[in-house]
This record gives C-alpha cells, sequence and structure tokens, in this order.
C-alpha cells in the first residue's frame, strides 16, 4: 500500500508519521534534540543535532515500520516551528547554532520599530507583527551585535530549508512558513525589499521561495539507499506548524476558530481575507496563495501549568510530572469556577497576544484567608484559559466565532476542554486524533498526489467527533472573573515594566 | 562518639590497611597554624557534629554546620580558612583507594564488596561533582556512629561490616550528591544538565549505569525516563550526540577523521566509519569531502 510521511521539526523535537491514503496515522516516532539557553534572553538549537536526529528517526522509523509491512513511500512532507534563523558560510557550513522561534534577543530591535510609521508599512506588507521572534528582528539584532558573523554569513536560512538542503541539495523556503519571517510580502509573494533593506541583506542570501506543494527536490542518492527509499520519492516543502495545525484541525470556513495549547498556544482562524488590525495583535500567515491563517500567540500555555506543578505539586515518583499534574487537576475540579475569586494573570514568560507585553509578569490577585491550595490550582488553569479567551475575544472584533476545536496536548485534556467550552461560551470539538500538524501534513500531501482537489475538500475530511457543550451557569461566574482579569492586565503596566527592570538588574 | 583518634598503626587499624585515618574530636581550643589547607592521598570524608567550621576545599570557601558532610577527593587542598581548626566537634574518616583517576575510574581495593561497574559509575560520580559539601545529610552522620562502635568494640564479624559501611558510605554520598543536584521533579532540566555533562566528556565511554547514576535514578527507570522524553534509548541519545558532534569537526579542515571519531568517543576510527555510514550513508571521509571548499 501507499504511504505518505509527514516530519515535524518541532520546537523540541521532531516527530515522524505515516499515513495511509485514506488519512489514517499509520505509525509516529519521535527524536528530541536540546535547546541551549547560553544567556537570559537566547534560545538556540544546533541544526547538526537536529539534522541527525531527524535522520536517525526517518531511519528507524522506515526500518521498524514502514519497509518491513512493504509500504510504498510516496512523499515526505515537511512542516517546521516558524522565526528560526540561522546563518551558514560561502561553503554552507552553519556558522553557530540556529537562533530558535523563543529567543527574545532582539527585544530592542523590534521595540524600537514597533510603534513607528514604518514598523507598520512592514506589518502591514508582511503580517508578522514587529516582535523579537520575527526573523526580522534577529537578522537584525546578528548585524548590530555580531557583525563579524553577518560579515561571514553567505546565506540566512530557517532550520527547515537547511534540513531540505542537506537531504537534497536545494536551498527553499515555502511561501507558508517565508509568511512568518517578517521578510516576505504576503500579498506580492516576493521579498519584501523594504524589510530586506532595514535587516541589511539581498535576495540573494535568502532562500529560494516556492509553493508549499513544490516536490521536485530530489533527495540525494546516498540517502536513498541509507534510507532505502525510491528514487522517486518526492521531497514536499510543505508549511508551517501553525498553519498545518490550523489546517489539520478541520476548521476551514466561516465561524471557526482552532485552539492550540502545547507549551504555548494561539488561537487561529483561516479565510480568504488577511485582518486588518491597527493595534498590530494578530498575524496573518499564508498558507497556499488564497488562504490565510490569522491569530494571535500566547507565551504562556502548558509551560506554565507544568511549572506550577514542578513547584508545589506532589511527586509520589521521581519526575513524574504527569501524575503529579494529574493529581492537582482532580484537586482543581473540585473547586468551584471562579475559583472563590483567586484570579491568575499567568505571564511568567511576557505576553505576545494581545496585550504585546515582554515585561508582564504572573500575579495571583484576590488572596483571602480561605484559599487552600485546590484554589491556586484551579486558578492557574483558569488564568492561562483566560489569557486564550482575551485573544479570541479580540479576534471576534474582526471574525464571527460560532464554534471551537481545539488541539495540542493541554487544551485536549478533558478538564481544560470543558473550562474552554465554558469560558467561550462555544460549543467546542476535540480531535481522536491530537496531533493536527501531522493530519495537516497529510492533507498537503494528498492534495498534492491529487487524492483531494483542493483545500476545502481535504479540510472537511478531518472529523470531529466529540462536543463539549458550555455550561451557561458557569460562563456567567467566569465572564465575572475574566473582567477583573482583563483590567489587571493592563492596569498593571507601569508595575511590570518597573518589576522587571529590577529582575533584570538583579540577574 | 567519645573523642578519639585512629591513625594507621593502631592496633584498631590493623586489619583495615586502607583506612589511614577515623577520628571523632570535640575541638574546644583554638590552635594557630593546626589545620593549614594541605593536599592528601587519601579519599577524606569528614562529618560535622557540632559548631561551625569555616574551610577551604580546593581554594573556595565553604561554611560547613551539624549535619554536613565535607567529600575531598585524592590531591585537593582543604584546610582551615584562617589555618586552624573552628571549635566544635566533628568525625572524619581518611581512606585509601586504590585507584581513582582523573577520567573518574575508580578502583577502590580489594576490602571493597563493590562490583566493578558500580565502582567506575561512583568514581564518575565524585569526580564530576563540582559541590564538596552535602548538607543536612543526617544519614552518613548514623553510618559514622557504626562506624565509631565498629572499630571500637571489635564483635565478631567486625572487620566484615567496616568494609561494608565504607562500601555504603560511598554508595550513599554517590546518591545525595546526584540528587542535590537535581530536583527530581523536573526531568527535562535535570537531563539537559546531563546532556551537557556527556558533550563536556564526550571521549569518555559512557555506560548506562554511569548516566543513570548521574541523576540519580535506577537503571530502568532511567532508560523509561530517557526514552520517553527523547524518543531514543540512553545510548542512542549518545550516539546522536556523538555523530552531531564528529559532523561539526568534519566541516572543519583541521581535524583529522581518527582524532574526531576518538575525540567523540568512538572505540576507534573503523567503529566511526561504520557507525556513520550506516546513518548517513557516507562514509566520514566522503562527507567531508562533499562539506569543504573545492581547492
Amino acid at each position: 500500500m501507499d504511504c505518505f510521511i509527514t516530519i515535524d521539526l518541532g520546537t523540541g523535537a521532531v516527530k515522524v508519521s505515516a499515513f495511509n491514503p485514506h488519512g489514517k496515522m499509520l505509525h509516529a516516532m519521535k527524536g528530541s534534540y536540546p535547546t541551549f539557553h547560553t544567556r537570559p534572553d537566547w534560545s538556540e538549537q544546533d541544526p547538526e543535532q537536529i539534522f541527525i536526529t531527524m535522520l536517525y528517526v526517518l531511519k528507524n522509523f522506515l526500518n521498524e515500520k514502514i519497509h518491513p509491512k512493504k509500504y510504498k513511500v510516496v512523499s515526505i512532507c515537511f512542516s517546521a516551528a516558524m522565526h528560526s534563523v540561522m546563518t551558514t558560510d560561502r561553503n554552507g557550513v552553519p556558522l553557530g547554532n540556529a537562533i530558535v522561534w523563543s529567543d527574545n534577543r532582539a527585544k530592542q530591535e523590534s521595540q524600537e520599530l514597533r510603534n513607528t510609521e514604518f514598523g507598520n508599512m512592514l506589518y502591514n506588507a508582511t503580517g508578522t507583527p514587529i516582535h523579537p521572534m520575527s526573523p526580522l528582528s534577529k537578522i537584525t539584532w546578528i548585524k548590530n551585535h555580531d557583525p563579524e558573523r553577518f560579515r561571514q554569513a553567505q546565506k540566512f536560512l530557517s532550520i527547515k530549508t537547511y534540513i531540505i538542503q542537506q537531504l537534497t541539495g536545494e536551498y527553499i523556503i515555502d511561501h507558508s512558513l517565508a509568511s512568518a519571517t517578517g521578510l516576505l510580502n504576503i500579498h506580492s509573494l516576493k521579498w519584501e525589499e523594504e524589510a530586506l533593506r532595514f535587516a541589511g541583506i539581498t535576495p540573494q542570501q535568502l532562500p529560494a521561495l516556492v509553493p508549499v506543494f513544490y516536490s521536485t527536490a530530489k533527495l540525494r542518492r546516498e540517502y536513498q539507499s541509507s534510507l532505502n527509499l525510491p528514487a522517486g520519492v518526492q521531497i514536499i516543502a510543505g508549511s508551517s506548524d501553525g498553519c498545518l495545525a490550523t489546517l489539520g484541525g478541520g476548521i476551514r470556513g466561516e465561524g471557526k476558530a482552532t485552539i492550540t495549547i502545547e507549551d504555548s498556544g494561539a488561537v487561529r482562524v483561516m479565510g480568504k481575507k488577511v485582518l486588518k488590525d491597527d493595534k498590530q495583535r494578530f498575524f496573518n500567515y499564508l498558507l497556499t496563495e488564497d488562504s490565510y491563517v490569522s491569530g494571535g500567540p500566547t507565551n504562556n500555555g502548558g509551560a506554565v501549568f507544568e511549572w506550577y506543578a514542578k513547584q508545589f505539586g506532589v511527586f509520589k515518583r521521581a519526575f513524574d510530572l504527569d501524575d503529579s499534574m494529574e493529581t492537582l487537576m482532580s484537586d482543581a475540579a473540585k473547586v468551584p469556577a471562579g475559583s472563590g475569586g483567586l484570579i491568575f494573570l499567568p505571564y511568567l514568560q511576557g505576553e505576545r497576544a494581545p496585550i504585546w507585553n515582554a515585561d508582564a509578569k504572573g500575579v495571583y490577585f484576590g488572596l483571602n484567608i480561605q484559599h487552600e491550595q485546590p484554589h491556586f490550582a484551579r486558578a492557574t488553569i483558569e488564568g492561562i484559559l483566560y489569557a486564550v479567551y482575551s485573544i479570541g475575544k479580540t479576534l471576534e472584533e474582526h471574525r464571527v466565532i460560532e464554534s471551537l476545536c481545539v488541539n495540542g496536548r493541554f487544551a485536549s485534556l478533558p478538564f481544560w476542554t470543558q473550562l474552554i467550552a465554558d469560558i467561550f461560551n462555544k460549543p467546542v470539538s476535540t480531535k481522536i486524533d491530537a496531533d493536527s500538524v501531522a493530519v495537516g501534513a497529510f492533507l498537503l500531501s494528498a492534495i498534492n498526489t491529487g487524492i483531494y482537489k483542493n483545500l476545502d475538500e481535504a479540510a472537511q475530511t478531518v472529523q470531529l467527533p466529540d462536543t463539549y457543550k458550555p455550561k451557561k451557569s458557569q460562563h456567567q461566574i467566569y465572564k465575572k472573573h475574566y473582567a477583573i482579569f482583563e483590567r489587571l492586565s493592563y492596569k498593571l503596566f507601569d508595575e511590570f515594566k518597573a518589576i522587571s527592570a529590577l529582575q533584570q538588574k538583579k540577574g | 562518639m567519645n573523642a578519639v583518634v585512629l591513625k594507621k598503626g593502631c592496633p584498631e587499624l590493623l586489619g583495615f590497611p586502607h583506612i589511614v585515618e577515623f577520628a571523632s574530636k570535640k575541638n574546644s581550643t583554638i590552635q594557630f597554624n593546626s589545620f593549614k589547607p594541605a593536599a592528601a592521598e587519601s579519599l577524606r570524608l569528614y562529618y560535622i557534629l557540632e559548631g561551625k567550621f569555616e574551610w577551604f576545599i580546593e581554594k573556595q570557601h565553604y561554611i560547613l554546620y551539624p549535619g554536613d558532610l565535607a567529600i575531598v577527593l585524592p590531591g585537593q587542598l582543604q584546610g582551615g580558612e584562617k589555618g586552624f581548626l573552628d571549635i566544635g566537634a566533628l568525625a572524619w574518616l581518611h581512606v585509601r583507594l586504590e585507584q581513582l583517576e582523573g577520567s573518574g575510574k575508580m578502583v577502590p581495593g580489594s576490602w571493597s564488596s563493590l562490583t566493578e561497574k558500580e565502582s567506575k559509575a561512583i568514581g564518575k560520580i565524585l569526580v564530576l561533582n563540582t559541590i564538596p559539601v552535602l548538607s543536612k545529610f543526617k544519614e552518613a552522620g548514623v553510618l559514622f556512629q557504626h562506624l565509631y562502635h565498629e572499630l571500637l568494640n571489635q564483635e565478631i564479624g567486625y572487620s566484615t561490616r567496616v568494609n561494608h559501611l565504607i562500601d555504603e558510605l560511598l554508595i550513599l554520598v554517590a546518591r545525595q550528591l546526584t540528587r542535590q543536584n537535581s530536583s527530581r521533579r523536573d526531568f527535562p532540566q535535570t537531563f539537559m544538565k546531563l546532556e551537557q555533562t556527556l558533550r563536556e566528556n564526550l571521549g569518555h565511554q559512557w555506560t548506562l549505569e554511569e548516566m543513570a547514576a548521574m541523576v540519580g535514578l535506577g537503571t530502568t527507570a532511567f532508560s523509561e525516563k530517557v526514552k520517553s522524553f527523547t524518543g531514543f534509548s540512553p545510548l542512542n541519545y549518545l550516539i546522536n550526540i556523538r555523530i552531531s558532534e564528529a559532523i561539526r569537526l568534519l566541516k572543519r579542515p583541521d581535524v583529522n577523521v581518527t582524532d574526531i571519531a576518538l575525540d567523540t568517543g568512538f572505540y576507534s576510527s573503523q567503529h566511526f566509519a561504520t557507525t556513520f555510514k550506516k546513518l548517513t550513508g557516507y562514509t566520514p571521509s566522503e562527507f567531508r569531502k562533499k562539506n569543504l571548499p573545492n581547492k
């Protein structure tokens, strides 16, 4: 039987999956790579290690799961985390590590640009909010702070570009991933000259722009033989994890939004037009020429609940974080909605949408002498979801959202899904198969070989069986607490700034 | 424990040539220059019973309180910060190991019943440890008590028991060192620390036991955790780091392939070439040719 392989170069691990032509996931396998934090705001990964890890997992996967069953591999479709930047020298050898999405070193570069007329022009042209995560800011940082690397850099690449180049020899980037760089004009699908000029680079230093379906790059002969793959196997450029999670979430069409909560989170809608927002609160990424994925990201998803569990949870066995989190959730379930008036602002890692405040911090507000540990556990989860709701609410200023679909490790926990339904006051569906990124990459592959005609037809095949209905009475309670949450998020602006300055001095 | 100082040559230590000194001491007066920083050939363990001691261990300043255990490796400098022994009470044991190399290879001697593998792992932990003081370590105090009674009372079976107690002390120290270095809550963070240690000592022939001991887990639990976190078995993860580092070195023209093989922890250049080719489809030299500028 034919099979389709997807490779997701995620934020901390590569995941290889295989699907049959009907979209059923056959197997999946992952391999992780480390993120180095050599300085407080820095997050880097080693491109060679990512490549080797990918190759290692792919090889084991093929040898253990695919070849023994005599599957015929039709294509390999890539997806990747957004916003990474790496540099290579004139021999194509990496200069230093890759700077990954969560890296905040370019704070100053982006702050200086964000509220200027020129910054607004770039946002409208590129769809990417001006932020330290954007490759535009990161490359500008290299130019300003590491002139030697900047001078030696023959090319500026995304990690995915490097991985595909190692496999095929071609330097390419798909329009979709490129639309998250802050360097691509999402209307003309060309590199935005003004952005490139600001960053100090030329189009020749960037990979070639290709559609997400681009599949003419050939797998090098050595890898054909070491992986035991046919010469004709198609290497599909693919897209970004964010866009594919949205496609794989099955929400193409009016009135729907997806909520993804992994370590971080996002609320996204898909449509044929970009969202225009004067306050630059949303991203507009491109999936294909006539479809945009728009929405807002939060820094503080499941990672914040994990932080809480690590500090305050009970560990019956060493390192059993899952067990500790489960206990906390069952504690939290016993506390009524609203956590007895305890409100948590989850901005432990600053915040992006909708408040876009890198100085924001975590706050427990409204403590009284009756509050016990379970109130904290519940307030922590409610606070994370209020922040997600605040993104959804601002999106509703532009789009009608009638129902939601959740994916990701945390959003698909039943306790969380029900809370989302109640806080948003909207029905929420979950997918059987939580890995929407892989499903999205499969759908692209299936369109590529003609199994589906187009994105609409492909997205319709995603089944969303479980629906959580909102409880009105609960929603009324959350609504009142959320109003205070929202006011606090903005009101504490000066105090966030002051405490941030103090903390930085100490560090 | 009453005050006692047993040194090599004492009748109590005749059956224990490896014990250089065992003492329990109450220090009630200060004698200048009585405790200047000095090195010794033996492994020295000090358990604080009363008072407050200010010491230098390898030029670093430490303050020790009751319940703390100080571990001084052979060759390390140790002594009172002001050159004398502070007022207080403490117990110590100086034991000569047959071998403790900088690489971590440890052979305690024929008196010990530690297995070869476990001795190696404990040695590695001792050598890689950077904090020589274990605080609030009452269990060590209990072992010192037992040692004291066994050595002085010499009841039937004592010589076996004394050696077992020293083994137990080494095991306990190793376990406590690995626990002190991690919260036992945050596996990703603990694993990152281990990963960094592996990278910094890539040429070492790491065993599963050593790696597990570094994070304070049994080998089964360790393998399970690593597999679910990284997707790889611990040894495969290690190969992964080795090949990644090798690739980086292969792209630099100034290092030869045999050196790369050994620096990254392969047994030989043949072992390196086979592993490399299996994974990448290229031999190391083919890979290098492909990636270096044409001259």
